[in-house]
């Protein structure tokens, strides 16, 4: 083999994030444990092996870094683990197969540093994922951990909410509410208790950016939880976290425990003389959940349904009291931000959305993952050179953001830069950071259809625009994709669409429209083709779709017939191939896998 | 504190919904989930009002006055006056909102009671090409519930989420806790929960009861389990010295509220006519 010698390795980080320790990356772990200690390596060049939260290059895991190189392994099976051991922690030999692949040039990428997925990424939230041992308030510490709340604790309630005001941050939950300014609000009302909750419920579908800082770095949500009680005046504080989070209740329970071994949480915090504790909520399971006032109703005991109500939950919220709520993601970030202040943040981003966000990059795209990146980032940017460009080399067609009720984004827009003002002039929205890029063979009718059908089923019903509203509209796009469409349909959609923005009760029913409005207005033409010509030009609705294979790009190789769970192929070798119109299911197989564009969609 | 209400000047007291003042002047806003007792359900959507700061801000130049023109919409009948406001309750738009989400209901229960004046008013016809259940009359309000809840029964609720949401009894079998005094049907702006009295027995929610009818006049006065119930809030004390409305045993009679009205009054007049003597 070739390739760079390694230096003497001092430390082994193992991915154990929930993608990877489904991947077995655990087995990794004490694998490589078992082998390090049975050689008996000297003490000072003893590898450690830790279980760090997630490092983001999901589709790849589980990642293996070696430092002080930061030499980087993806996708490393159990059964490399003697192979691993042998060359690279003994003899200091790379291994070449293990070692990232950059989707453009073919050669092997060394480091995390090298690698384009992470290049043009800045950790702000995401700084210690994948960097230390969640289990370990001493790793946080080694890595300035609590140096902000210990300040913070010092300081004069005032000066925190003028550093937070000044940083320009931004709520990531999805509403993207200047933080420093709910802060103050709540900061400002006398009554007491006040209650400070985070929310991580997470609901929408592909989204996992605070389940990986919940995993993967608990204390910096608990710290921040600190700073922002003693800034607005309260003693006691919720993690609402999502049922199926095990692991990340598991994680924050253990971080609790260990804030209260060390005095940072409980009475008496720091030496201080203050109180502030922590408990944990699991939460109640629908998307719906996520929603503020739904979200104190749950924690109250009561079915997790949106109130209505004009009065703020900062002066309003959990059992009728003063209540700071904030996602998981922003809570993160407040620590950092007492660090190294509030200019320093504001610095980075654009005009009205500072600081950075992390995305969930999924979809077409051959990089999939989280990416935390500066707010003005290019949408170019983000899919063509963090996220490697499409699949397959496809054209890219459209990118949904900001989770189920977001909008879908056309090629034309590429250039924006993604911040919260120029997604929502996008007719989409930032929401939680979800990220699904769609390539030519997305449907935008289907897409519409799909994320209308998700809604309706997670929508409370408790008001009229939204739960009548999406099931009418529902039944449209059903009509259109089965030919049944007719012009008018796009202004009845619109009409409700428009009127469910401003009518319905929460966020949920104001956003739902998104995905109808937004591919109305970028895509009619394909809503169009559907509805005149009967036909769906990407070959997805099935009752508008036809295969037919052109006899003169076929060259008869049969890797469609191969591929045809219908048996609806024929064809001798060599010679071209035909499809049985009658036989064929319109699942699209043999378009995807001809080499030679040979299928066509009639 | 003053707010203008399409154009008319109104008295308000902070933290007043703007619905009750509305009402106080006259003005009409349509609502279809709103009960003075049972306020804050805010489901139907129909009240929706603009709301738009007071204030005015000068436009520098040809000296005009223009409003700093952030519209709000709002459901009249739970947002509270806090500072000086200015309010328009039947825009183009207004009606155009309200005549959308009439159209949803009519498509859901066209027979229902409570839709059709307005769905006339605002011009809408019912959608054939949407499928409607034909029996379905309930626009999901929430007031049954609500009303139920009022009782302390709590024997009916919604169940489901989304587009399958219903109100029903717990796991649809008659409730428990139902006392059958059909304040969930006569709240109803639907007339979409079915009960009957017939033979001196009451059926609500899969349910029978025993009527109990007035001594005097033979009035239904309410069920068996009702007036039981009631009985025991008024008066918790266990069941032998409890002064009851059902207490026959007791020796008390059963009156309705008319016929209890009228002895009253003769006890009075015979007092009465007993001092004067
Ligand atoms: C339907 C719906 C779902 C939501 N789900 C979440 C969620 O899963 N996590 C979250 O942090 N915020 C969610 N939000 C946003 C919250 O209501 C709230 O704005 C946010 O938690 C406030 O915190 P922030 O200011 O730090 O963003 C949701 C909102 C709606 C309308
Ligand atoms: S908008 Fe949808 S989710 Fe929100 S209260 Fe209305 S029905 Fe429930
Ligand atoms: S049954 Fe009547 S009161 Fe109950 S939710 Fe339906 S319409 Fe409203
Ligand atoms: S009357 Fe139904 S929302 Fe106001």
């Amino acid at each position: 083999m070739n390739g760079h010698d390694v230096t003497n390795i001092e430390k082994i980080l193992v991915c154990c994030g929930t993608c990877c320790l489904a991947n077995n990356s655990m087995d990794i772990v004490t694998g490589l444990r078992e082998k390090i200690q049975q050689a008996g390596l000297p003490l000072e060049v003893v590898p450690m092996v830790k279980a760090t939260g997630c490092s983001g290059l999901c589709e790849n895991g589980p990642i293996v870094r070696f430092l002080p190189d930061d030499l980087c392994y993806y996708k490393v099976k159990p059964g490399d683990v003697d192979e691993v051991f042998e060359k690279t922690v003994r003899n200091n030999q790379e291994i070449d197969r293990l070692m990232h692949r950059e989707p453009e040039q073919r050669n092997r990428v060394r480091t995390r540093e090298e690698n384009s997925f992470y290049k043009k990424q800045l950790r702000i939230a995401l700084r210690n994922t994948g960097e230390i041992d969640p289990f370990s308030i001493q790793d946080y510490m080694d890595r300035g951990g609590y140096s902000a709340a210990e300040s913070a604790l010092k300081m004069n309630p005032e000066e925190i909410l003028a550093e937070i005001e000044c940083s320009g941050l931004r709520g990531r939950g999805g509403a993207g509410f200047p933080t420093g300014r709910k802060w103050r609000q709540c900061a400002g009302i006398g009554r007491y208790p006040k209650y400070i909750i985070c929310n991580g419920d997470e609901g929408d579908p592909g989204a996992f950016m605070d389940r990986c800082i919940l995993e993967g770095d608990p204390h910096s949500v608990i710290e921040g939880m600190l700073i922002g009680s003693w800034a607005v005046g309260s003693n006691s504080g919720y993690l609402y976290i999502r049922n199926e989070y095990g692991l990340a209740v598991r994680t924050m329970e253990e971080a609790i425990r260990q804030a209260r071994e060390k005095g940072f949480l409980g009475k008496n915090v720091f030496g201080t003389g203050y109180d502030f504790d922590l408990q944990i909520v699991k939460g109640g399971g629908a998307f719906v959940c996520g929603e503020s006032t739904a979200l104190m109703a749950s924690i109250e005991g009561n079915t997790g349904e949106p109130r209505a109500k004009y009065i703020r939950s900062v002066e309003k919220g959990l059992w009728g009291q003063p209540t700071l709520l904030n996602n998981v993601e922003t809570w993160a970030n407040i620590p950092e931000i007492i660090n190294r202040g509030g200019k320093w943040f504001s610095s980075i981003g654009t005009e009205n959305s500072k600081g950075t966000k992390v995305f969930s990059l999924v979809g077409k795209v051959k990089n999939n993952g989280l990416v935390e990146v500066p707010m003005g980032i290019t949408l170019r940017e983000l899919i063509f050179e963090i996220g490697g460009g499409i699949i397959g080399e496809r054209r890219f067609k459209a990118v949904q953001t900001g989770g189920p009720s977001g909008g879908c984004i056309p090629e034309g827009l590429l250039d924006m830069k993604v911040d919260f003002d120029s997604l929502e002039a996008a007719d989409s929205m930032m929401g939680s950071g979800g990220m699904i890029v769609m390539d030519d063979r997305t449907c935008m009718v289907d897409t519409a259809r799909y994320y209308l059908n998700f809604l309706s089923e997670e929508s409370c019903g408790k008001c009229v625009p939204c739960r009548e509203g999406l099931r009418r509209m529902l039944e449209v796009l059903d009509g259109i994709s089965e030919g049944k469409g007719t012009e008018e349909d796009l202004d009845l959609l619109i009409w409700l669409g428009s009127m469910m923005q401003e009518a319905a009760l929460c966020g949920l029913g104001k956003s739902a429209p998104n995905p109808v409005l937004s591919t109305i207005k970028y895509f009619r033409e394909e809503y169009l083709a559907h509805i005149q010509a009967k036909r769906c030009p990407a070959g997805i609705c099935k009752k508008l779709t036809t295969f037919r294979i052109l006899g003169e790009k076929c060259t008869g190789c049969g890797l469609c017939k191969k591929n045809c769970g219908a048996l609806a192929i024929s064809g001798k070798p060599r010679l071209a191939h035909v499809i049985d119109e009658e036989l064929c299911t319109r699942c699209g197989n043999c378009i995807d896998v001809c080499r030679f564009q040979a299928v066509e969609i009639g | 504190m003053k707010v203008i209400i399409d154009g008319l000047a109104c008295e308000a007291e902070s933290g007043e919904y703007l619905l009750q003042i509305a009402k106080r002047n006259h003005i009409n806003i349509p609502t279809l989930c709103h009960e003075e007792a049972l306020a804050g359900l805010a489901t139907c959507r129909i009240c929706i009002v603009e709301v738009m700061d007071a204030k005015r801000t000068e436009v520098e130049g040809d000296g005009q006055t223009e409003r700093s023109e952030k519209r709000k919409i709002v459901t009249a009948c739970v947002y509270p006056v806090v500072t000086e406001i200015e309010v328009i309750t039947n825009s183009e738009k207004l009606r155009d909102m309200r005549k959308a989400i009439l159209t949803l209901l009519m498509a859901r229960a066209p027979e229902s009671d409570a839709i059709g004046m307005l769905a006339k008013e605002y011009g809408v016809e019912h959608n054939h090409q949407w499928l409607t259940k034909d029996d379905e009359k309930c626009i999901l309000c929430g007031l049954c519930v609500a009303a139920c809840d009022k009782m302390g029964t709590g024997a009916i609720a919604t169940i489901n989420r989304g587009i399958t949401r219903k109100v029903s009894t717990p796991f649809e079998e008659p409730a428990e806790s139902c006392i059958g005094c059909c304040s969930c049907a006569s709240v109803c702006p639907s007339g979409a929960i079915p009960f009957t009295d017939l033979h001196r027995k009451r059926t609500i929610w899969n349910k029978e009861f025993d009527l109990v009818s007035c001594s005097w006049c033979g009035e239904i006065i309410g069920t068996k389990e009702q007036l039981d119930y009631v009985g025991k809030r008024i008066d918790p004390s266990p069941d032998e010295h409890r002064i009851g409305l059902s207490a026959d045993a007791h020796g008390n009679e059963m009156l309705c509220e008319h016929c209890r009205a009228v002895r009253e009054a003769s006890r009075l007049k015979w007092v009465r006519q007993k001092s004067l003597a």
